[in-house]
């Protein structure tokens, strides 16, 4: 399988003076098109600072983060951005939606961003698939966080990316919530054969990935696929 | 339970002052809109009471003595003087008008003041240049008196010290340059360069003539060391001694009453102007406590587990906010009392008006107290949230509103006692209620206009392109700048544009000569005997020429219905008339540019008691009906008429008009000259400046005893003091923009929390730095539009109200200026903006995401 993803030596401090932290060790990972990834580890283990260099939103101090031939550490900011917006669709545990926005505005912004013309179809589209197609002119305040996560799902799955990032997707959901957001995820991404990457606690969600990948003190302690 | 409440209150203030000590940061700009604030009023108090505080204390300078009786065309009795002399000494001035004509024939009107060189100046110095006696300099000297004079005069005729001028039917050597007149001031405003000569000088020119319009003062200072009351005392016998001598006296304490009412009415306004800044500030202030209500709600519900009850944490939390103030209103003092103390000399020297160096106690604690209500108007209800809400919405991250109906109370009466103070120390009670209602006004169409605004964006359709949508959802949301940037900008340019029409409507009056809808010439003093040679010379200067002429006296009102007119109620803008001697003429039919609009006019042959005409306005003001009499004291004589019609005057045309016009038989026998008045076009202004310059040469030629007043110069130089006013209104204008920036910048700010949120957001899924810069910068550039727009609509509003109903002058609408100005407002708010938004876009969104 072609990798996709590439990520060489890769090191990471956050803070300052006393406070600083060596967050991300030398990490070392190459994950391919369509595989699907949980990234595990407790708590301070660097698993959400890994996601974030992913998906560009965090710079590493040194080393390579390689998408699709693209190093991101090569990027400035704003091309950054362009490249997040075109490929790599970003899920939160706290949604994060832009709440003066309705659902089909949400969806449609990435969209509209990258330049799309078909942007609002294409995001009623994708809020059809995920379920909330008689709710594309709710407000997030007017939606339930089940509905909210189905809304960020279909923002990050609209512009159809090469990769797909989740932090904690179900974290701020209950149990029965959360089953039926990780049933629409990997159905997602099974339909669009997306490179998925999350980082989860949920033992149900981590068992349904291909690949977990464990994390202790900013290092890779164990990966499934070695 | 004394002692509780102590320990209470101890542990209060040592809390608030820990805390505000240890983490003052969110101050700043509060700080600054009080300093600003408090600063410019106590500046503005400063300064006028170093004017009137050097009025006060070199009165007996500036009047020449300590009483000054001012007779106009006649001069002091031998019973009047017999009754000065026996109070201390006495001293004469004369001082009129006349024109100076140089060997070429080339004339300037100057203004003459002939002293006696033994009694002038009786206090001050007069400092000539080069440095003579001014005896000296006005002697004669083989036959030809001497004068010291203004520099503006060698300029205007092109002359040097040495050579000589005619002046009348004398010849007058320019002996000096006169570098300080002390008494310059209590004679008022001028029209053309100062003259100093003597009184026998004078005498040989020829130009005291029967009915010449000379002004006789005479300054009495009072044997030995005489206190203020002892002035009033005397003035007092004068009045009740010599009741109707008609003169017009001023007092070492009261040298110009209508100088120092005036002042006071500018005073007023630029200290209105001054508060106007402060409580645009106010919403700095607002910002301020509503951010450190925010940041330290945990803490607060903290203090109330732990068993303080809501109102004594709103106490503590007040005293922080009002330590700040404190801090800001101290320091906003100190720049006040040290600024005019400091340009106190400066200004001296540039206006020649006697500032000195002081300190207005009472009026820093004016500016402290308003700075105080400021303060708590924009303080309480933000700080009654603390009280209101209950302790588990405060440890939650959006606290729920509740009502607070008392602090909005405690709001209230504190608007209430700042509106109680503006009116109490109202020079112009109805200046200031006109201020506030205007002020409250506009506040509060903007307040309703910026409501309506958010409702309107929030029921458009959105928009497609998604920047216009974040701009239009950033309008609509809850905490939209919409509010701060409508009232901020709103109120400051509404003053900015009413101040440039305004000002602009005076500017365009005063250039009506120039449109030839004004007379281009007055003529003074002409010779009742030489009225037709005189007309015939203007004739064949001017053929086409309109030319108009009417008796001219001057006398004053002593007694309105029988009651003396110091007794009398007389309605403010009829005081004018009383305030001096006014021009008197008699006619037998209507005068032109007059309507007659109650009574009938006297026939031509009358030959009654004396009737009088008086302009309606005047009449109201002083409660007159037809059939009503009044007393006048014109050159000596008292003339007791009835009041037979009333007049609609147009003042606007310039003509010669009258406030009070007689019937012929009133003046049978009295000396009197005449007035003329010419209007003439022009092709072009070099033709109407050799016309004008060629008519007056010969005037001066052939009358030299005649007055040739130059209208449109005359308005130039009215034009030059309002341009000068209208620069200190406008600066403090600029305080008031100042603060509204501010405010404005901390509204911003404050909004800065939403507005990371989304934008951490969209840079996430792919918004660049420049899309949301261009979306916030259509944000800002639609309020500010939306503001300066209804800026000026209520502008235009107010300008028009004050041009046509107080003014009574046109309406003139500077598009140019007004357009600019609002350009550059918008230029400049969309740019503020942007600048203190610039900090959100900036940084990594890894980062951003983990404050949110």
């Amino acid at each position: 399988m072609k990798s996709i993803i590439e990520i060489k030596d890769v090191n990471l401090t956050l803070g300052e003076g006393a406070a600083r932290v060596h967050v991300l060790k030398n990490i070392h990972l190459t994950i391919c098109a369509g595989e699907t990834v949980g990234l595990l580890g407790p708590s301070g283990s660097g698993k959400s600072t890994l996601l974030m260099t992913l998906a560009g939103l965090e710079r590493p101090d040194s080393g390579d983060i390689i998408i699709n031939g693209n190093n991101l550490c090569d990027l400035t900011e704003d091309r950054l951005a362009t490249f997040r917006g075109r490929h790599v669709g970003i899920v939160f545990q706290s949604f994060l939606l832009i709440p003066t926005m309705t659902a089909l505005e949400n969806v449609a912004t990435p969209l509209e961003i990258a330049g799309r013309d078909d942007a609002y179809a294409r995001a009623k589209e994708e809020l059809t698939s995920v379920g909330l197609g008689d709710r594309l002119s709710h407000y997030p305040a007017q939606l339930s966080g089940g509905e909210q996560q189905r809304v960020a799902i279909a923002r990050a799955l609209a512009p159809e990316p090469l990769i797909v990032i989740a932090d904690e997707p179900t974290g701020n959901l209950d149990s029965e919530t959360g089953a039926a957001i990780t049933d629409l995820i990997f159905k997602q991404q099974k339909k669009k054969q997306t490179t998925l990457i999350l980082v989860t606690h949920d033992p149900n969600l981590a068992a349904r990935c291909g690949r977990r990948v464990m994390l202790k003190s900013g290092l890779i302690a164990a990966d499934d696929a070695r | 339970m004394r002692g509780m409440l102590w320990r209470k209150t101890r542990f209060g203030l040592r809390y608030a002052w820990r805390d505000l000590s240890g983490d003052p940061r969110g101050f700043t700009i509060f700080i600054l809109c009080i300093i600003i604030g408090v600063a410019a009023l106590s500046c503005v108090s400063g300064l006028s009471f170093s004017l009137s505080q050097g009025l006060s204390q070199e009165g007996r300078v500036i009047l020449g003595g300590d009483i000054s009786l001012s007779l106009m065309s006649r001069q002091l009795t031998d019973d009047q003087r017999a009754f000065l002399t026996a109070h201390g000494k006495v001293s004469d001035v004369y001082v009129l008008r006349a024109m100076a004509r140089r060997d070429n024939d080339d004339a300037a009107v100057i203004e003459i003041k002939a002293v006696d060189t033994t009694t002038y100046p009786s206090f001050g110095v007069v400092t000539l240049s080069p440095n003579l006696a001014l005896a000296d300099a006005l002697k004669e000297i083989n036959g030809v008196a001497g004068a010291a004079v203004d520099p503006l005069l060698l300029t205007r005729l092109n002359l040097k010290l040495g050579e000589t001028i005619m002046i009348g039917n004398a010849k007058i050597e320019l002996r000096a340059i006169l570098e300080n007149e002390p008494d310059k001031l209590a004679a008022g405003l001028g029209l053309g360069p100062r003259v100093l000569i003597s009184l026998n000088a004078l005498e040989s020119s020829g130009l005291q003539t029967p009915g010449a319009i000379i002004r006789h003062l005479t300054r009495l200072t009072l044997d030995g060391p005489a206190t203020n009351d002892d002035v009033k005392t005397l003035q007092y016998q004068l009045a009740n001694i010599f009741p109707q001598a008609g003169w017009d006296i001023r007092s070492r304490d009261a040298i110009s009453p209508q100088f120092t009412r005036n002042l006071d009415r500018f005073t007023q306004l630029l200290t209105l102007v001054a508060l106007t800044a402060l409580v645009a500030g106010g919403a700095g202030v607002a910002n301020a406590v509503n951010a450190f209500v925010e940041k330290k709600h945990k803490q607060h519900a903290i203090l109330k587990v732990l068993g303080l009850s809501g109102a004594h944490v709103f106490l503590i939390a007040l005293t922080e906010i009002l330590l700040a103030s404190f801090v800001a209103i101290g320091c906003g003092l100190m720049i006040g009392a040290l600024l005019p103390f400091i340009a106190a000399p400066a200004l001296r020297q540039g206006t020649g008006l006697p500032f000195i160096q002081s300190f207005n106690s009472p009026g820093l604690a004016i500016g402290a107290l308003y700075g105080l209500l400021v303060t708590c108007i924009f303080s309480f209800i933000p700080l009654g949230r603390i009280h209101e809400t209950p302790v588990s919405c405060l440890l939650r991250d959006q606290p729920a509103f509740t009502k607070y109906f008392r602090y909005r109370s405690l709001t209230l009466i504190a608007v209430l006692f700042l509106l109680g103070l503006v009116i109490n120390f109202a020079a112009d009670l109805r200046l200031g209620l006109g201020f506030i209602f205007a002020v409250s006004l506009a506040l509060g169409i903007l307040f309703i206009a910026s409501k309506l605004l958010m409702l309107a964006f929030r029921t458009l359709p959105h928009p497609k392109n998604p920047s216009l949508r974040l701009a239009f959802a950033n309008i609509w949301r809850p905490k939209s700048l919409a509010p701060a940037i409508l009232i901020s900008i709103g109120l400051t340019q509404t003053l900015i544009l009413t101040l440039i029409i305004v000002e602009n409507s005076l500017h365009h009056e005063l250039e009506r000569a120039d449109l030839g809808e004004i007379p281009n010439f007055y003529f003074l003093d002409v010779p009742k005997d030489k009225v037709n040679n005189f007309q015939d010379l203007l004739i064949s200067q001017e053929t086409s020429a309109h030319i108009q002429h009417a008796p001219m006296m001057r006398g004053r009102f002593i007694e309105i219905k029988g009651e003396a007119v110091e007794r009398r109620a007389i309605a403010d803008d009829a005081k004018w008339v009383l305030e001096g001697d006014r021009g008197i003429t008699f006619s037998t039919t209507v005068p032109s540019n007059s309507k007659l609009i109650e009574g009938d006019w006297w026939p031509e042959n009358y030959n009654g008691p004396p009737l009088v005409s008086l302009e309606k306005k005047t009449a109201e003001g002083f409660g007159l009906s037809l059939g009503d009499t009044i007393k006048v004291n014109v050159m000596g004589r008292l003339i007791v008429a009835t009041v037979a019609n009333f007049r609609k005057v147009d003042w606007r045309s310039y003509a010669i008009n009258f406030v009070m016009v007689f019937s012929p038989n009133s003046f049978k026998t009295a000396p009197y000259n005449e007035l003329f008045t010419i209007s003439f076009d022009a092709r072009s202004t070099d033709e109407r400046n050799l016309k004008d310059a060629n008519l007056t040469r010969e005037i001066a030629k052939k009358f030299p005893s005649v007055v040739t007043i130059h209208v449109r110069e005359t308005l130039a130089s009215v034009d030059k003091i309002i341009s000068q006013l209208a620069l200190a209104a406008r600066g403090a204008t600029s305080i008031a923009i100042l603060t509204a920036g501010l405010a404005l910048a901390s509204a911003i700010l404050s909004s800065h929390r939403l507005r990371r949120y989304d934008a951490v957001i969209l840079k996430i899924i792919g918004a660049t730095r420049r899309w949301l810069t261009y979306a916030y910068g259509i944000e800002f550039t639609l309020l500010s539009i939306i503001a300066s727009l209804i800026a000026l609509l209520t502008a235009a509003c107010a300008a028009y109200a004050m041009t046509k109903y107080l003014m009574k002058i046109d309406f003139i609408f500077p598009l140019l200026a007004v357009g600019g100005c609002m350009v550059v407002t918008i230029v400049a708010t969309s740019t503020l903006g942007l600048m203190l938004t610039m900090r959100i876009l900036s940084g990594s969104p890894a980062r951003q995401l983990r404050n949110l």
